[in-house]
């Protein structure tokens, strides 16, 4: 019997390596293949402003963000209101180099995906211990705790001279093989390395929820009493989640420092964490996909929203106040509706409208 | 030799004694029931050989290890499975992912592996799969492979928490009430895939059980309590002719 690989109809698995493979059919491997194409080459295409480069970019650091806030959150069930904290602990421990030996210093400037790696190490320690309280508290007493540290973090953050007192610490250019990467290259240069982190962090989070490591969080997060009872240690299980939310957090700390060349706290306040919540929720908490959708979404939203203020100053020039409630406003409006009407999240629509095109137009 | 031996083990909560100076020595290869009107500490029992409660005094051994302070983790990891009374699965999973939580112990690749997916962790997980399928169909449960846990009758999810318990691979399986509930036709069911795992699986079972038709049909040793104490011990032929019992359950002095 000849194969079609194009096609899902008419292929059985005949073992069970077979049913673990992330792409069904050859057309949807072919499918996804041409998407990352196509994010990979659209801005040699179809240059953009620097200052919308710098939007993309966000939105890259944030979805990175919010892949660990996810794990965390949707898949474990451990509430964190202080993801934006975890960020700053990455962020810093880069800005801490910069600080010691000086912001364009070789290790710095040459040996930056170093950096980003032990500023993932750094998140993923303090969301170990960070997370030593899961093991006693659930739900909104976990939640206080997580808060408390945001609150340490901040003051840390603000009384300490090593750490400039919340003001600005620099970080130098970063060298490629071609050299610096000068003001014109410098967003389009981290849009494909944060494009290429968030490839290889997505299908190494989609190959994680496959094996046990992903599956004890499911169960921690169901039932962790029949956990402990399948031979998992639910503590450790919990302690394990928040060093890999930290992790992905730390990661984007390093890569927001690197993208603005600098940090001030005000990048990782309370209220940058409540932000990632309301990405984590809008895009559908306990899928992948979600943590693309939310950044995407609330940024978008933002951005929108600005406009709408812009447009309404320009001809009544009283309501120009309305820009700066406007936001927060959007966006509270919109966790509100996205619990009550879409609680999954816009992860839930993308599952549907999956679900419409299996028929048609003549999948199988 | 006894495989798991429970020596004067006191279970108090406050002033409340659950269980007082219980003494049971479950053989090996048996189906040993453990019987009792409510409240009897039959589960408190069972808890505290997996590990949920800890005595107060008393120790408890499984072959020479003692599992007195062990967590529940750590007596599932020596070979001791349980499977709740009231329904304790992921019922947000599917019936295939309930069991393949089972399995954790036994993948064996560490998380680098894990997040690469490619030779050792897919292989284990394959290799892990066929295992869980073998007990899937052990407990014909293939219509049901794929569905969630959540949308399956009662009848069905006590099956699959059976069915999870067996995954773990244990030498004692604690079945903690697995026919509450069930029709006639399903505990019959039941009943067969106890002793198919007696007989097929050679796993010495440990069940707490309230009807008494079943207990006496199928149990090699049954041990009754009352108020936490254990009054009446051995055959079911013994057990039904001890006056203190039939005391207990009858209420004639």
């Amino acid at each position: 019997m000849s194969v079609n690989t194009w096609l899902a109809t008419g292929n059985f698995n005949t073992t069970y390596r077979q049913e673990q493979k992330t792409f069904v059919t050859s057309l949807d491997r072919s499918i996804f293949t041409l998407f990352l194409l196509t994010l990979f080459a659209w801005p040699v295409f179809f240059p953009i402003s620097q200052k919308y480069m710098l939007v993309v970019d966000n939105i890259l650091v944030a979805i990175v963000a919010v892949m660990g806030l996810n794990l965390l959150l949707g898949f474990a069930g451990l509430i964190s209101i202080g993801h934006a904290a975890f960020i700053g602990i990455g962020a810093y421990t880069v800005a801490s180099f910069s600080r010691t030996l000086g912001d364009s210093h070789v290790i710095v400037t040459h040996f930056w995906p170093v950096l980003i790696l032990l500023a993932g190490f750094m998140g993923a320690l303090f969301g170990a211990i960070v997370g030593l309280p899961a093991l006693r508290l659930k739900h909104l007493y976990l939640a206080i705790a997580t808060l408390s540290f945001q609150m340490i973090f901040q003051w840390v953050i603000n009384f300490m001279s090593f750490f400039n007192q919340g003001q600005t610490i620099y970080v130098g250019r970063v060298f490629w093989f071609t050299g610096e990467i000068g003001r014109n290259q410098h967003y389009m240069f981290w849009y494909y390395i944060i494009l290429t982190l968030v490839v290889l962090m997505g299908f190494g989070v989609r190959n994680l929820l496959k094996t046990r490591y992903g599956r004890s969080l499911v169960a921690v997060r169901d039932n962790d009493r029949a956990a402990d009872a399948m031979g998992m240690n639910p503590g450790l299980t919990k302690v394990y989640a928040f060093a890999l939310a930290g992790f992905f957090a730390g990661v984007a700390g390093a890569l927001h420092a690197y993208l603005y060349r600098g940090i001030g706290f005000e990048s990782f306040t309370l209220h940058q964490s409540v932000g990632y919540l309301a990405m984590a929720i809008v895009g559908g908490l306990g899928t992948l996909n979600g943590s693309f959708w939310g950044p995407v979404a609330i940024k978008y939203l933002d951005i929108q929203m600005e406009h709408l203020a812009e447009f309404a100053g320009h001809y009544m020039v009283q309501a120009s106040n309305l820009s700066t409630a406007l936001k927060p406003l959007s966006f509270g409006l919109v966790i509100v509706l996205f619990l009550m009407f879409e609680p999954r999240g816009i992860a839930n629509w993308w599952r549907i409208a999956k679900s419409y095109t299996k028929l048609w137009p003549f999948r199988y | 030799m006894a495989q798991l031996t429970v020596s004067d083990v006191t279970l108090s909560f406050g002033g409340l004694k659950a269980l007082s100076e219980v003494n049971m020595t479950i053989e090996p290869g048996l189906i040993t029931s453990i019987i009792g009107p409510n409240g009897a500490g039959k589960t408190s029992m069972l808890n505290c050989i997996s590990g949920f409660y800890h005595p107060t005094r008393g120790n408890i051994f499984y072959k020479d290890k003692k599992l007195t302070h062990a967590s529940p983790h750590e007596v599932s990891n020596m070979g001791i499975a349980r499977a709740f009374q009231n329904l304790e699965l992921f019922s947000g999973l599917t019936v295939l992912d309930n069991l393949l939580l089972a399995r954790h112990q036994n993948l064996k690749y560490n998380f680098i592996e894990a997040v690469v997916f490619y030779g050792k962790a897919s292989r284990v997980e394959a290799e892990n799969r066929a295992y869980v399928e073998d007990i899937i169909d052990f407990m014909e449960l293939e219509p049901y492979r794929k569905s969630l846990v959540g949308n399956l009758s009662y009848g069905v999810q006590k099956k699959v928490e059976v069915a999870r318990a067996l995954t773990l691979a244990p030498d004692i399986l604690l079945l903690d009430e697995p026919m509450a509930g069930m029709n006639q036709e399903e505990k019959e069911d039941i009943v067969r895939f106890v002793l198919d795992i007696q007989k097929e699986r050679e796993i010495t079972v440990v069940l707490v059980e309230h009807d008494l038709g079943v207990v006496m049909d199928i149990s090699d040793r049954i041990y009754v309590l009352d108020f936490g104490e254990v009054i009446g011990s051995g055959t079911p032929e013994e057990v039904a002719q001890n006056p203190k019992v039939i005391e207990a359950y009858i209420g004639e002095g």
